[in-house]
């Protein structure tokens, strides 16, 4: 039912992924951060984009 | 039951329940359609449209069986429902049976469970029955037998003071979920825990009533599981009934600016990557409310303050993580069901640490922790004087010196 203690669970992999995409992270993060009182649907999507395509990455080359 | 269909008198406007069906209508197309012309139907009638003998056929058989209700009687108060109480009751169970993740994040309820009974130590008096209410894993159990928080860590020489627990005769934790609740029962069993108090677990098959006598306990203490109430007006009002009078219930809630990180940053990714936001991080009381609700149900004597425990994660996931095996996931009635998606889960990494990052590479979660003393009315407490009574102006004082 439960994980076992040497199982890794799929957020775990996740946040190992992300982690090796702190440079794309902060350029999103910094694109929302200019305007957050009037954030809207895909505002940053270019960003986005390449964040997600760095995690993609990252995600498969740790397994 | 029967509707009776009548035939409308001319002018009576309230008794027109019959559509009238415009027969020789004749639609775009060949089908000939039944279309009502009125669209005043009335399906449930006033009594005053019912024939007479009918009515009363019906009371004489109906009366003894059926509690007939009235519009005009209102049920009480209508609580709002923010919680769904068995996905939290499902939430903490499973965070119980877990019991190795479960202890490792045991760090914000032992604290806060620690927090809470060192204020015993401003009560000079000892509590033959203890009531911990939604004890969760019996936090307060195991701080009550740890070390007098009073004792001198710079003078070990000096005589060790006992335990709070010698204050104490009986403690009954409650709580609703009965895993967390007997997670520790190997180390901490039912029965003599140490310095003469005796631990009772109850399970509450609802966490919002108590199934308590009224009068019945000297003290009522709770940690950390208020913020899940739904009805906090009730539950105030039930814990005051159970208190014996002069008796004070010491609590401690999240409350206010909890979370306000994690509720900022999931609402901003949410609403760049779909366009819109549902409830991630609950709605909590704040101080002044908890002020407020203390004096109506009849608390005298309120202390309530507020302090802040800020947590450092390495990651927003860590953050999440953690909160799950607690037991403190998401239980919002109206919240978006299933997981959060990766895309927003990804986002809200990258915004979080844009917005609230800390400089050395971890985010904070701020707890913001209500705690609150108040006492059970009595005839021999001290009251403040009446209005008026005052004999210095405040204003004189202060200018004089």
């Amino acid at each position: 039912m439960h994980p076992k203690p040497t199982q890794v669970r799929p957020i775990q992999r996740m946040a190992q992924a992300v982690s090796k995409c702190s440079a794309e992270a902060s350029l999103y993060g910094k694109c929302i951060l200019a305007d957050y009182n009037s954030v809207h649907k895909d505002m940053c999507a270019k960003e986005f984009l390449k964040l997600k395509d760095c995690y993609l990455a990252a995600s498969k080359g740790g397994k | 039951m029967t509707i009776f269909w009548m035939r409308p008198p001319k002018h009576a406007l309230f008794c027109d329940a019959r559509p009238n069906l415009d027969l020789n209508h004749q639609s775009q197309g060949n089908a000939l359609r039944l279309r009502p012309t009125s669209r005043r139907m009335r399906p449930y009638l006033p009594t005053a449209c019912r024939p007479n003998n009918v009515q009363f056929a019906a009371r004489s058989s109906i009366q003894q069986t059926a509690r007939r209700t009235y519009a005009f009687q209102a049920s009480g108060t209508p609580s709002f429902q923010v919680f769904n109480r068995r996905t939290k009751w499902l939430q903490k169970e499973r965070s119980g049976a877990n019991a190795t993740q479960s202890r490792e994040v045991g760090y914000l309820k032992d604290e806060m469970a620690k927090r809470v009974s060192e204020r015993l130590l401003d009560i000079k008096r000892n509590f033959p029955r203890t009531l911990d209410l939604g004890a969760n894993s019996c936090n307060i159990a195991r701080a009550l037998i740890g070390p007098n928080p009073d004792n001198d860590p710079e003078n070990p020489s000096s005589t060790p003071l006992p335990p709070l627990a010698s204050k104490i005769s009986e403690l009954v934790a409650a709580d609703s979920s009965s895993t967390l609740l007997y997670r520790d029962a190997d180390t901490l069993p039912d029965g003599e825990v140490g310095e003469g108090m005796k631990l009772t677990r109850q399970v509450l098959g609802d966490e919002e009533t108590l199934p308590f006598e009224p009068q019945s306990f000297d003290l009522v203490l709770s940690s950390l599981s208020m913020h899940w109430i739904n009805d906090l007006p009730g539950y105030l009002a039930q814990i005051n009934n159970v208190l014996k009078p002069d008796c004070p219930f010491i609590g401690a809630m999240l409350g206010g600016d909890t979370l306000f990180e994690l509720r900022t940053s999931l609402q901003l990714a949410e609403q760049e990557r779909k366009g819109g936001i549902s409830p991630h991080v609950s709605p909590l009381a704040d101080v002044r409310d908890v002020g407020g609700l203390l004096q109506r149900v009849g608390f005298k004597m309120l202390t309530v303050d507020v302090e802040d425990l800020i947590v450092d994660y390495p990651d927003t996931f860590a953050l999440m993580q953690d909160l799950q095996a607690m037991g403190e996931s998401n239980a919002i009635l109206g919240r978006e069901m299933g997981a959060i998606s990766r895309d927003v889960l990804l986002a809200n990494e990258a915004i979080y640490r844009a917005l609230h990052g800390n400089e050395d590479g971890t985010i904070p979660a701020t707890f913001r922790i209500i705690h609150m003393i108040g006492w059970r009315e009595s005839p021999d407490q001290p009251k403040p004087l009446p209005r008026g009574t005052g004999e210095i102006n405040m204003k004189d004082f202060f200018e004089k010196k």
